[in-house]
């Protein structure tokens, strides 16, 4: 009710005036959405069309961001290796939060073509929780969209809460990664 | 040197000239392969070298698990006189062990340590042979070996997705190939790029 001079002003909880700002930042991140693309997989060659004047994410307030710690969404394109894997990790955790994860392609739903290879995992939120698939092999740049759209919506319905549950199930998510990597931590050769 | 025939008989000449081959086969007009003895790789090498061809392409392995071989392939390019020449020696696959060619050709180091990891050959002579390069902290059997199940691997290392449903389509006589034509056909009918039929 809106207060007026005539009625008294309505006192607000601290968990309701945090849940109004929280509605606020959402308008605002969800219209103003930047991607780190992690283009790990073939699906990757669906960005261009869907980023340039054909399909112009742009329109969506979506664009691509150089570093982890500035983006919110991290999109994953395609099939996963095992290497792939552990720097992926290593970029999630790094983002701040509100993130969500995209993931285009059959491959990080089932494998894919890749069901039965040595070195790509089957299923990705084994490992990081995923917010949005878009399926396909590879998904048209009408359906990438499409997922996008679906995000949006989802942050507003407030569903797309997959880095709570990343925070709530760490252990189960950790052990997890431990199962499929043997260790998550990089040694490098090159960088050491 | 200017036709590729020419080419072929001048490699021919040459590595007949210089060791021992058990096979030869000419794959294309640009292409030739010798299979000879492993005592002869380096040989043979530095001479294919020292007259042009100074490039290595590629060293790899084929498995051969009938004849308990591994067959290594060393791929050699010129940049003079266009032929790929590919020396393959068979090794015990037991005991798989050939001497490094890192003396003749210094960047095989990588492909030594790549072949080391896909097939567990190795190579004395090259002292970073068994450190490890694009597989990260491997803990089976190399994985191009032709013994080495990937599916049975990827069953036991990766969780896979169950679905309460099975969607594929078992039935032969079920087949969707008639719909999806017919599909196509009225596609095609109405793509008449604007054009009123
Ligand atoms: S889903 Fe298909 S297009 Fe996408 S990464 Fe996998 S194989 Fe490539």
């Amino acid at each position: 009710m809106l207060s007026t001079k005539f009625t008294p002003k309505t006192k607000l909880t601290k968990a309701e005036i945090d849940r109004k700002w929280w509605e606020v930042g959402d308008y605002f991140r969800r219209n103003s959405l930047w991607l780190l693309m992690y283009c790990t997989g073939c699906c990757a060659i669906e960005l261009p069309p869907s980023m340039t004047s054909a399909y112009d994410m742009e329109r969506l307030g979506m664009g691509p961001m150089a570093t982890p710690r500035q983006a919110d969404i991290l999109l994953v394109s395609g099939y996963l290796s095992l290497k792939t894997l552990r720097r992926l990790i290593y970029t999630y955790e790094q983002m701040s939060e509100p993130k969500y994860v995209v993931a285009l392609g059959s491959c990080p739903i089932n494998g894919g073509i890749y069901h039965d290879s040595h070195a790509v995992i089957n299923q990705l939120d084994q490992y990081v929780p995923v917010d949005v698939y878009v399926a396909g092999c590879m998904p048209n740049p009408e359906s990438v969209l499409n997922g996008f759209v679906d995000l949006m919506e989802g942050i507003k319905n407030k569903t797309m809460n997959g880095w709570k549950r990343y925070h709530e199930h760490y252990e189960w998510y950790k052990e997890n990664q431990k199962n499929s990597l043997g260790e998550v931590i990089v040694h490098d050769e090159f960088h050491q | 040197m200017t036709n590729s025939i020419n080419n072929i008989e001048f490699v021919n000449e040459l590595v007949a000239k210089t060791t021992k081959i058990l096979k030869q086969e000419v794959i294309d007009n640009q292409q030739v392969a010798y299979e000879i003895n492993t005592c002869d790789v380096h040989h043979l090498l530095s001479v294919l070298k020292t007259s042009g061809w100074k490039q290595l392409s590629y060293l790899s392995a084929v498995d051969w698990p009938e004849e308990n071989k591994f067959e290594v392939v060393y791929i050699l390019f010129n940049w003079e006189q266009p032929v790929y020449i590919q020396v393959r020696t068979k090794i015990d696959r037991e005991n798989p062990v050939v001497d490094t060619i890192t003396t003749v050709f210094p960047g095989a180091k990588y492909y030594e340590r790549e072949a080391h990891e896909f097939f567990g050959i190795a190579f004395p002579g090259n002292p970073d042979y068994m450190k490890q390069l694009i597989l990260e902290g491997w803990d089976d059997i190399p994985p191009l070996r032709k013994d080495f199940d990937p599916s049975a691997y990827s069953a036991k290392k990766f969780p896979s997705r169950e679905y309460p449903q099975d969607y594929s389509v078992k039935d032969p006589e079920n087949h969707t190939r008639e719909k999806r034509e017919a599909r196509k056909v009225r596609g095609n009918a109405l793509r008449t790029g604007g054009k009123k039929q």
